[in-house]
């Protein structure tokens, strides 16, 4: 009706306003030296709910060339049992099933599930419907020496251009960085870089580690935007896993299971 | 027959394979992938848990057969119309699962086909 147009192009405007201080789903022009003092308007935005298209077993970290292993990364990877290949799953050596741990980075993000990135002037958070899990990016900040080893490393972050540049490291050593066993040390370093392409985020991440791998090696992974950013409580815990080997695996548990 | 089962190979076989090998609890290792069993059954239990929903099942033709099937994660099967009040006990459907290795009597639920024709895919 003609009598509501106006109202329409106010609202209209409104939310061109909005998008335009909080980063809407355009992304601003890219800002040369954006940083944590950039006005809020400029600064690139990567803020979204994402999830990758491929559903499960979509996002993968394997290369087309194959892992440069280590003689001690071939070893280790082969006297561990994942779940997708070992005979007896009772056996699994895969930490995040036997003992319900935190996936750790960037296997959480092989997950077929969403994640969130929240954009702040100081911090980008990076949020799994997974588990609930969760790391922080801090912005133009550098590496405390004093870090210790965490599931999710200690991660820092610079916009060059459009692209947030995150370099990260204090992984703990016993979370696997994929489902199949692929190990890492505690010298593990990561530098990601992430930008957004329309509704697509491109996340290309260079894996280090002398003691694993031979050589750095990269790999990219594509997700696509999703309008609705629910996340689902998904929160598994040993609690979870005693009740499921007792009632598909037939063992007992050591405490009672949660009816 | 106690149980119509069908084993299938070719195409359906390969996409169930490559979409069950990453699931939490490892597919290829309990259940048997090659094979798809097909009943009418009565829900005797809808558990909306993790790491993978559980379903429990008793056969229409023989109540004394039970069997446990699990499906995936809550936000995966609610991307596929899935939610905590899909099925409940007492509810008459038939189900479509990859059965448990050696014999054991759990499954990997495949589909649901509901009362009323409408169908839910794991």
């Amino acid at each position: 009706m003609r009598a509501q147009r106006p109202l329409i192009w106010t609202a209209g405007l409104l939310a061109a306003v909005v998008a335009g201080c909080t980063g809407g789903s355009t992304p601003p022009a890219p800002a040369a030296s954006a940083g944590a003092s950039a006005p809020r308007a400029s600064r690139p935005d990567i803020s979204g709910t994402w999830v990758h298209p491929g559903g499960p077993g979509g996002a993968s970290l394997r290369p087309a060339e194959g892992y440069p292993l280590t003689p001690w990364a071939i070893e280790k990877m082969k006297s561990e049992k994942p779940t997708s290949t070992t005979n007896d799953f009772r056996e699994t050596t895969d930490p995040a099933v036997l003992y319900a741990d935190p996936n750790g980075y960037p296997r959480i993000q092989m997950h077929p599930m969403k994640f969130k990135l929240v954009q702040t002037d100081d911090y980008v958070y990076h949020l799994w419907e997974y588990n609930q899990n969760w790391r922080q990016i801090a912005i133009n900040k550098e590496h405390s020496p004093d870090d210790p080893p965490t599931w999710y490393g200690n991660a820092v972050g610079k916009w060059e251009g459009d692209t947030l540049v995150v370099d990260s490291t204090g992984y703990k050593p016993s979370t696997w960085l994929t489902g199949q066993g692929l190990p890492h040390t505690e010298d593990l370093h990561i530098v990601e870089r992430i930008r957004r392409d329309g509704d697509t985020l491109v996340m290309h991440l260079t894996f280090e580690d002398p003691g694993a791998f031979t050589k750095p090696w990269s790999i990219e992974n594509k997700y696509q935007r999703v309008e609705d950013g629910a996340m689902i409580e998904t929160i598994y815990t040993i609690s979870d896993e005693l009740r499921f080997r007792e009632r598909f695996l037939g063992v007992p548990s050591p405490i009672p299971i949660r009816r | 027959m106690r149980s119509r089962v069908s084993i299938l190979a070719g195409i359906v076989g390969v996409l169930l394979l490559s979409s069950s090998t990453l699931a939490h609890h490892g597919a290829t290792s309990l259940y048997d992938v090659s094979k798809i069993t097909t009943l009418k059954v009565t829900i005797t239990e809808f558990v909306w848990t993790n790491p993978h929903v559980e379903v429990g099942i008793a056969s229409v033709e023989n109540k004394s057969d039970h069997w446990l099937l699990e499906l995936g994660s809550p936000p995966n099967i609610a991307n596929r119309g899935w939610t905590s009040k899909s099925l409940k006990v007492g509810d008459v459907v038939t189900v479509t699962f990859n059965p448990g290795l050696r014999g054991v009597r759990i499954g990997k639920l495949l589909k649901v086909v509901l009362p009323g024709g409408k169908e839910l895919l794991a």
